[in-house]
């Protein structure tokens, strides 16, 4: 197997929008950069199809008071990562917001499509609205030109598989080639972890098809794993998220439908809206997931997301916000198929659990607990805006770290780690029998759902986790792969294991009820935990687990 | 289900490999960069539906096949009684 090396200063691991704005910043920094990411920067990550709405605060539009903004955003879904960033990170986060936008309408991401600051979706009617309506469709090819303007070395088809150095300094990573077979061995001063959302943790929204999801399916859990191996802080890993969407084909863009939700006798669910609404859309998921599966479960019939009764002109908006959400092949099939949302009701449902895996922590200026590393995006955060304000900070934080001295390297320890990979990665492709990565992962999906899914308890978690690392014994001995392809299956689902073993550590040590997690032995939300964060991290080689107060937490 | 090819309208440009996010066409010889090869569409179950092969085609030979248990359920009739 070839091993090839690259040095360089800054190394953004993923090439999502929070990597890319990264790269972008940190070369504009002066540092040299290489990008690695798994798939094509050109259409990679959750952003990969496009985006159509982007959270930010507008001085012209919102006046002075970034704080009404943010108030009003916290009643919606970004409300849990507003509040786990805590007051000092989320002013920074909205007052930079209105730069990113302007940088991005000026490098041709059309950030104001409709002549003016269009805020529309995922508000309450009459409270400040937070979502810049934008046409994203083409970001990741602007982003991508912007990256190679810059000189940044994009090295596409590469997934990093771990990092190098100790809890005192990252000093590099190691990555396999998706599709031949090759190690790279990465030096860098400095390192920005952005490696997107988890998928394949949690049966999805149709467990019977793996594929058929909110987002691509090779976003994984490495990233969050491999920082939590060199010592960084992981927060909250064992709270749930859950989405709403259409049924059958599924898609996220929830903030993209202009219509009301509604029970089967036509009255609406929530009690925001009761006709279609352009400029708010109905905030109901937002407020109340559990809605959905309740009027589901019990029989009562489907829930329709209901565009009756708009116009064409509302038709043609709305479509052109599903195109630039990513939803642009279902807009074809509607059209292929003669529905119309102007006179079909669509039957939505809730998805299936949608596990967060857990959040890297960092502070405001992007930084992780560990001395060069650096994390943005999905893996640290939530959303685009999110994304990409941070990783726009982590690129010129990972900069400045890698002008100023960082850790040394240390030879004898990335040698070993290297050969412990290319041993890992031999053993499954020579392997003549054994398990595929497609077993290994559902089975990981069912015990997932079964012990630590939405209702559960100390013994359901411990019988669960007691499954988990005798599934995880095979899993880790006894994986084969065929091809590159399989391999890299295969190295997802090793670290998918290793994230799902800290769920469960985590969901036993929160003695609570909280969000989507139940607990039948402690039903309540405990108070004394509001204002604080779980962290979770490696120390010695074993997982500590600690609580945490969020800076200046209401 | 996921993309398919209309074989006899594809140039073997093989922007579809380069461009796929999941690599659903893995295993085409070359990866997209040996002009005249036709994409090998390997993994379809990996495919997310993104459209990039079927909008950035020159060709227009590909689409996508939603699959039978991802087929929108919808009303014909609307809801409220008018």
């Amino acid at each position: 197997m070839e091993i090839k090396k690259v040095e360089t200063e800054v190394l953004c691991v993923g090439g999502g929008i929070a990597a890319l704005m990264g790269a972008i910043r940190a070369a504009e920094c002066g540092a040299r950069v290489v990008v690695a990411d798994k798939g094509n920067t050109l259409t990679s990550g959750a952003g990969g199809a496009g985006n159509d709405h982007f959270l930010c605060y507008i001085p012209e539009v919102h006046g002075d008071d970034v704080g009404h903004v943010i108030r009003s955003a916290l009643n919606g879904q970004m409300g849990g990562i507003i509040r786990t960033f805590g007051p000092t990170q989320a002013v920074k986060w909205f007052k930079k917001s209105f730069d990113i936008v302007k940088l991005w309408d000026e490098w041709g991401i059309p950030m104001k499509p409709y002549g003016e600051w269009r805020f529309a979706g995922h508000a309450f009617p009459g409270q400040t609205r937070t979502m810049l309506k934008y046409h994203g469709k083409y970001q990741k090819k602007v982003l991508t030109r912007e990256a190679h303007r810059r000189g940044v070395n994009i090295m596409n088809r590469t997934m990093v598989i771990d990092l190098l150095g100790d809890e005192n300094g990252v000093t590099g990573a190691v990555a396999v080639d998706t599709r031949e077979n090759r190690l790279t061995e990465f030096r860098a001063k400095s390192v920005i972890m952005a490696t997107g959302l988890i998928r394949r943790l949690y049966p999805g929204p149709a467990p019977m098809v793996m594929n058929n999801d909110t987002h691509p399916l090779n976003l994984t859990a490495e990233g969050r794993v491999m920082a939590y191996r060199l010592g960084a802080k992981l927060f909250n890993i064992d709270m749930l998220v859950r989405q709403i969407a259409i049924k059958g084909f599924v898609r996220a863009g929830q903030g993209s439908w202009v219509g009301v939700y509604r029970a089967p006798d036509g009255k609406p669910l929530g009690k925001y809206v009761s006709k279609p609404n352009v400029d708010t859309g109905d905030i109901l998921p937002e407020v109340d997931n559990k809605v959905f599966t309740d009027t589901l479960e019990s029989g009562k019939g489907p829930v329709y997301m209901d565009c009756t009764g708009i116009s064409d002109e509302v038709l043609e908006f709305m479509k052109t916000g599903l195109t630039h959400e990513g939803c642009e092949a279902l807009v074809d099939y509607f059209q292929k198929e003669g529905i119309n949302p102007q006179k079909h009701p669509l039957e939505f449902k809730s998805l299936g659990l949608v596990g967060a895996g857990g959040l890297i922590w960092h502070d405001e200026n992007a930084a992780t607990s560990v001395r060069g590393l650096y994390s943005a995006g999905d893996c640290a955060g939530r959303g685009i805006s999110c994304a990409a304000t941070f990783g726009w900070y982590a690129g010129e934080n990972a900069a400045q770290y890698s002008k100023d001295d960082s850790a040394s390297i240390n030879e004898t320890d990335s040698q070993s780690k290297v050969e412990e990979k290319r041993e890992l990665i031999e053993g499954i492709l020579k392997r003549k029998s054994g398990y595929d990565w497609k077993d290994a992962n559902i089975a990981l999906l069912q015990t997932m759902e079964e012990y630590a899914g939405l209702v559960t308890s100390a013994d359901m978690l411990d019988a669960g986790l007691k499954h988990l690392k005798r599934l995880k014994a095979k899993v880790d001995s006894s994986l084969v792969a065929t091809n590159q392809w399989e391999l890299t299956r295969c190295l997802e689902v090793i670290d998918l294991y290793n994230m799902a073993e800290l769920i469960f550590l985590a969901a036993l040590d929160r003695k609570e009820s909280r969000g989507f997690r139940q607990r039948i032995d402690y039903p309540y939300s405990d108070p004394l935990l509001l204002g604080k964060m779980q962290i979770t991290r490696q120390v010695g080689g074993k997982p500590v687990i600690e609580w945490s107060r969020v800076p200046h937490a209401l | 289900m996921g993309p398919q090819i209309d074989y006899d309208k594809c140039n073997g440009c093989g922007i579809c490999v380069e461009l796929c996010p999941t690599d659903v066409f893995f295993g085409t010889k070359g990866f997209g960069k040996t002009k005249g090869e036709k994409p090998v569409i390997s993994y379809p179950d990996f495919c997310w539906h993104c459209n990039w092969c079927v909008k950035e085609c020159p060709e227009d030979a590909v689409f996508l096949q939603i699959a039978l248990s991802m087929q929108i359920a919808y009303s014909e009739r609307p809801l409220l009684k008018t």
